[in-house]
């Protein structure tokens, strides 16, 4: 298990795109940027559609279940800050109410080497200070 | 087919000394370079009126300053002084095979003669991916508080997704490290030319960012290179043999910025860039004698060789094995060594190579018979540049 209490993680700084993601992190809700007018979840958020160029954006909460798009196990620290945890699973969550769009994430709560391309995960919450919260994964409660 | 294609020809190439670390400004690294081309090119420095680069540094967290960790065109201009020249420029959106791709257009609209292209690398002192501070500001902001840092674990997440959706082990990449390397022995410029690397090696190696273990990141160097490009007609009258451009790509694709790279928009990359250098060349894979493929991390190598179309998904480990990828095989590939045996200095040494196997002059490593040469300059996601170059006109 990878150790992540002695990490300090970069904080987020939130930006005029992005602040209602944070905004929502830290009630413990997962909400992405979705057009209003073809209904295309995105992230990170952007100005535009992505999908249809229409400007009309606002975040919706997603379930937060999705499964491992894809993944790396990290075992050098460019960052000294996450020497501690090394090895460790960064992944990249594909959501089930969000095709395409892809998140960031680490493997939280379970050994790096169960990391695997297809396996479900959801989200947990982890604050980092009174601001921000960030939305984590782990393996999912139902899936065996 | 593409009206200009053969018209504007490779016609010198140059290379600085290549260091581990920085010893001497980089600036002097890319005036040797660029020294170097025209010399091998047989012009005067005097003759040169054309201009660009893409003066970049790929670390993170490190000061711009023109000259020691960049080379821009205004650097090289205050350098060279060149008393006939008519036009420069710089270039932003697909690395050195753009600043190339600039240099071929200035030549066919006729506002220069002679074109300089030179990227020049630096290795900067400390850690080369400095993550953010404290605070992870625009992008950043979704990756880098998950120890998200530099581009190798960009890649190794799409290069994750390919082995396991294509059920392949990261084992089989060992004969692409091993074979370039030895290829880099035939390459007195090469950074790792003379230093063995076996199978055992490749698969021994300390694990940098799974799948990627040492061996399948290039060394970051302190180097530049350079070319000399003109118009088909002129090339003729030099001292070098010319390299004819048959057709070149740029990527068309973009994602929006801070997304880590799906597999998917690597290949998609990878294919709008060479569907227009087919298209304006007239040439297929099948068609291609050798192929220069960039290979920052090992595994562009795998997206390219499947995006471009020398192989289908899936296959390109299987692809590069039984001595298909050798100076004499079915398809001799990065016969410079590639950036894993020349060291970091991006595309520009890639497209040199393509230049010198189409043009007979790669030496000790000469492919025999080249007339068509291939050379993927960037990798395909977000920098992707492609180009043909040819012995004969066409």
């Amino acid at each position: 298990m990878s150790e992540w209490s002695r990490v300090t993680r970069p904080i987020p700084v939130p930006n005029e795109w992005t602040k209602p993601f944070w905004d929502s992190a830290k009630r413990g809700v997962l909400a992405l940027q979705r057009c209003q007018t073809c209904k295309h979840f995105q992230h990170p958020p952007y100005a535009t559609c992505v999908r249809c160029m229409a400007i009309e954006l606002a975040f919706e909460p997603v379930s937060g279940k999705g499964q491992i798009y894809a993944y790396t196990i990290m075992y050098h620290a460019g960052d000294k800050r996450f020497a501690a945890a090394i090895p460790y699973a960064s992944i990249i969550v594909e959501l089930d109410d969000a095709p395409g769009a892809l998140l960031a994430a680490n493997l939280l709560g379970a050994p790096y080497t169960e990391a695997k391309v297809g396996r479900r995960v959801e989200v947990v919450f982890e604050p980092l200070n009174d601001d921000i919260t960030l939305p984590q994964f782990r393996l999912a409660r139902d899936s065996g | 087919m593409w009206e200009h294609r053969c018209k504007v020809a490779v016609s010198g190439v140059g290379f600085s000394k290549v260091t581990r670390s920085a010893e001497i400004p980089l600036a002097a690294h890319a005036l040797e370079a660029v020294r170097g081309a025209v010399e091998d090119s047989g012009l005067a420095m005097s003759d040169i009126d054309g201009l660009a680069t893409y003066p970049e540094l790929p670390a993170t967290g490190h000061a711009m300053i023109d000259g020691v960790t960049v080379v821009s065109v205004n650097c090289m201009m205050a350098m060279l002084k060149l008393p006939n020249l008519t036009w420069h420029v710089q270039v932003e959106t697909v690395n050195i095979g753009g600043a190339v791709q600039q240099a071929v257009n200035a030549l066919l609209a006729g506002v220069c003669k002679y074109a300089v292209v030179w990227r020049a690398m630096h290795n900067p002192k400390g850690t080369y991916q400095n993550l953010p501070g404290t605070y992870a500001q625009g992008p950043a902001q979704f990756t880098a508080p998950y120890g998200f840092g530099g581009p190798g674990q960009g890649m190794a997440v799409a290069y994750t997704r390919w082995l396991e959706r294509h059920n392949q082990p990261r084992e089989k990449m060992a004969t692409l490290a091993v074979t370039q390397r030895r290829h880099s022995h035939k390459n007195p410029h090469a950074y790792f030319c003379g230093q063995p690397l076996t199978r055992e090696d490749y698969l021994n190696s300390r694990m940098v960012a799974y799948p990627f273990c040492l061996y399948d990141c290039d060394i970051p160097v302190q180097g530049a290179v350079a070319i000399v490009l003109t118009t088909a007609e002129r090339a003729r009258a030099l001292k070098a043999r010319p390299a004819y451009i048959a057709g070149y790509g740029q990527r068309l694709a973009f994602e929006v910025a801070g997304r880590i790279g799906s597999l998917s928009s690597y290949m998609e990359g990878g294919r709008s860039s060479s569907r227009l250098t087919w298209e304006r060349s007239g040439f297929s894979p099948k068609d291609v004698d050798v192929a220069q493929i960039y290979d920052g991390f090992s595994a562009s190598v795998i997206y390219g060789l499947e995006s471009y179309g020398f192989c289908k998904e899936g296959e390109a480990l299987d692809f590069i094995q039984d001595g298909r990828i050798e100076l004499d095989g079915e398809l001799p590939l990065n016969t410079f060594g590639g950036s894993l045996g020349t060291g970091r200095i991006h595309g520009l040494w890639h497209i040199i190579e393509g230049a010198l196997q189409a043009s007979g002059r790669a030496g000790e490593r000469q492919v025999a018979d080249v007339n068509v040469s291939f050379v993927g300059a960037s990798a395909p996601i977000v920098q992707g540049t492609t180009f043909i170059f040819v012995r004969e006109p066409y």
